[in-house]
């Protein structure tokens, strides 16, 4: 049997391991992005436009095609890359190019950016390209905001640029 | 460094040997707290799951009910669920540092430490994915940092954090994936235990009854001073500001705030890589000696060198020449040439009517052949009355600081390579009028089991026992460790004074 001496020894290094560990299971807390600050996600998912067009097959051509691959044309399945721009303020925050997924790049493309930025208003300005045929942007939203602190505002793509 | 972290270690050993007494010494059970924990874990795990709502509206509802609903169950479970998880971490963590300080994670043991690194990351990742069930801010934190860590790597096509973006974009499936995660990584880790410990005897995987009953009591105290709660619920469409963190457990994700993900994984990944090679990494400690050795003429098949053996190395087979007996064999990747066999061989009796003394199992380094050998050769050298033999450990007492013309002593791997016959031998030939048993602490052996043991061996528990008719006031069996040489020196002067008034204290009330 253990004497009061041990007893009241095992009490003191059992507290000071449990209340140590009692206490950073939460805390101290952590201040993970300043109180003044929104922040703005941008997330898209969109599939470019395939790039070449199809080309009818001449008769030679179709002759050489297994019997259950005979098609009339061959259309290319590559999808452009999407080019996309993100000004703030007239500053660019982000310019990327996204390929498409895939082995042959005949997926969509993904993207996903998060930026931290100060509450209030300003001027957003997204471009983007999803077509290797076309010069200059396919796409683009210019808008002004108004970020509140703390707020959360995502723009993605849905047939057109949306905020949220 | 490893000097650095043994010398804590010991004191620490010390401080709660004196609170706990050696069997009860959390130090010398840290793996069989980790065993421990994790039951308490799995089972307070089952009862939250029974009121526990799987969907993203009902988590956080469904915990706050649990945890204040039902304070005196629900929210203890909850928190001994969080409580020992934790303890389970720093259990885990001073276990792996107090192998490599101890020098206990190289040669044969190579595998119980590559097997524990993956360990840290199924723990890690279980309480991670606990954390994220209760969906409060702290959970937000998480899915925004895990997304971006795990979006760094080239293998993903789709951001994870597409999941995350704003409370629109949240789903109900996700989150049925998070509790299957949670359940299935911890009953993983559950099996990566298991195997850490396979090539082990006898691993110890519960603790003291005495310890585990006090460790549950202590626990059951901070939750009730202290119950686990929830932060404020999440909600993606306000970002995480200020945030209550587990210091334990989401360290690394301050890491991938503050350096990026790249930065976080090179470095937990180059951390356990490091890790995993550290056992052939080149250190100063002394090349092992060759494994143990099986003599077919001496073997007689008893099996209790299989008995003793800490690590499975020898098993039985059929005797090379001598009909319907059976043989030992050492597995040489198993062997860690601690010599313990060596000791339990019932050939290893100096008594036996040979010219030469040889026996059925030895290491070659350290044959029985050579200890009484030395023994009697240093046992004659002595000049002084009350003359003691000591026999002691590499790696406990430093017994070579006791030796004087009246003290003879001998180190070797573990002392439970001295088979018992060889103290009758000492006393009943009258080489020494007592003899002295020293070594690692009591219950943490270098080589795990040898002070068991031999202790089981004195008290004839275990084969081959020490005869009865050995004057057991004339024997000093004292594990005090490498920190206890010192005390081991007064003890030694202590059993001289006693040995010398004819009237030394009976063996039980010293030690
Ligand atoms: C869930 C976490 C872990 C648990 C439950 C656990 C449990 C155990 C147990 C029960 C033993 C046997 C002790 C004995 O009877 O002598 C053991 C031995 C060992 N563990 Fe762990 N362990 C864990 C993590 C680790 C980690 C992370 C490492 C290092 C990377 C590690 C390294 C070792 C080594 C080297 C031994 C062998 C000691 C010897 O042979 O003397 N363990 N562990």
């Amino acid at each position: 049997m253990p004497g009061v001496a041990q007893i009241f020894g095992q009490i003191v290094l059992y507290a000071l391991f449990f209340v140590p560990l009692a206490y950073i299971t939460h805390s101290p807390t952590h201040q993970y992005l300043p109180d003044d600050m929104a922040v703005l996600k941008i997330a898209i998912r969109h599939a470019g436009k395939i790039i070449g067009e199809c080309t009818p097959l001449t008769g030679a051509e179709y002759d050489k095609l297994a019997a259950n691959m005979k098609r009339p044309e061959l259309c290319p399945r590559e999808r452009s890359p999407l080019k996309l721009t993100l000004l703030l303020d007239g500053e660019a925050l982000y310019r990327d190019t996204i390929p498409a997924s895939g082995l042959h790049r005949d997926g969509v493309s993904s993207m996903y950016q998060r930026f931290v930025l100060p509450a209030g208003p300003h001027h957003l300005q997204l471009f983007m390209n999803d077509d290797a045929s076309a010069e200059g942007n396919t796409w683009e939203l210019d808008q002004n905001i108004e970020l509140l602190p703390t707020q959360v505002m995502v723009a993605q793509f849905r047939e057109g640029f949306v905020l949220q | 460094m490893k000097t650095l972290l043994k010398k804590g270690f010991n004191q620490l050993d010390n401080l709660f040997s004196l609170a706990f007494t050696p069997q009860w010494n959390p130090m010398y059970q840290l793996g069989a707290l980790s065993f421990f924990y994790f039951w308490v874990v799995a089972a307070t795990g089952v009862y939250l799951f029974i009121f526990f709502e799987t969907s993203i509206s009902g988590a956080h509802t469904s915990l706050e009910q649990i945890t204040h609903g039902q304070w005196y169950i629900g929210g203890v479970m909850r928190s001994f669920h969080r409580y020992a998880s934790a303890a389970m971490g720093i259990c885990m963590t001073l276990h792996m540092l107090r192998e490599f300080a101890l020098d206990r994670y190289s040669g044969v043991r190579w595998f119980s430490w590559v097997s524990g690194i993956p360990l840290l990351w199924l723990l890690f990742a279980s309480a991670i994915g606990g954390y994220w069930l209760v969906w409060d801010i702290q959970a937000q934190y998480i899915a925004q940092l895990t997304a971006q860590w795990f979006d760094w790597l080239p293998i993903m096509v789709d951001p994870m954090a597409g999941n995350f973006l704003n409370e629109s974009a949240l789903s109900d499936r996700f989150f049925s994936l998070l509790v299957f995660l949670h359940i299935g990584i911890p009953l993983t880790l559950l099996l990566g235990m298991f195997i850490h410990i396979k090539r082990i005897t006898g691993a110890r995987n519960n603790p003291a009854r005495g310890l585990a009953a006090g460790t549950l009591g202590a626990m059951l105290v901070v939750s009730l001073w202290q119950p686990a709660l929830s932060q404020a619920p999440a909600n993606l469409d306000v970002a995480v500001t200020e945030v209550g963190l587990d210091w334990i457990f989401l360290n690394p994700y301050t890491l991938i705030d503050s350096w990026g993900p790249g930065q976080t994984w090179a470095l937990l990944v180059g951390l356990s890589t490091a890790l995993t090679l550290l056992p052939w990494l080149p250190s100063r400690r002394e090349k092992p000696t060759p494994v143990a050795v099986v003599d077919p003429d001496n073997c007689n098949g008893c099996g209790w060198c299989l008995a003793d053996c800490p690590y499975d190395a020898v098993t039985m087979k059929e005797h090379d020449y001598k009909k319907g007996h059976q043989q030992s064999v050492v597995n040489p990747d198993l062997c860690i040439s601690c010599g313990i066999c060596a000791g339990a061989c019932p050939s290893s009796s100096p008594f036996r009517h040979v010219d030469e003394l040889t026996t059925g199992i030895s290491i070659p380094g350290f044959h029985i052949k050579d200890l009484l050998t030395l023994t009697e050769k240093k046992l004659h050298a002595l000049k002084g009355s009350n003359r003691i033999m000591v026999y002691g450990c590499d790696h406990g007492s430093v017994v070579d600081k006791l030796t004087s013309d009246s003290v003879a002593t001998i180190s070797m791997p573990c002392t439970a390579l001295v088979p018992p016959a060889f103290i009758d031998y000492v006393l009943r030939k009258e080489l020494a009028e007592g003899v002295m048993i020293s070594g690692c602490c009591e219950g943490d052996c270098y080589y795990r089991l040898g002070n068991t043991w031999m202790d089981q061996r004195f008290s004839n528990e275990r084969m081959p026992p020490l005869r009865t008719r050995v004057p057991r006031e004339k024997i000093r069996v004292r594990w005090l460790g490498e920190q206890g040489t010192g005390q081991l020196v007064r003890e030694v002067a202590e059993f001289q004074t006693e040995l010398a008034a004819g009237a030394p204290l009976p063996i039980e009330e010293v030690s």
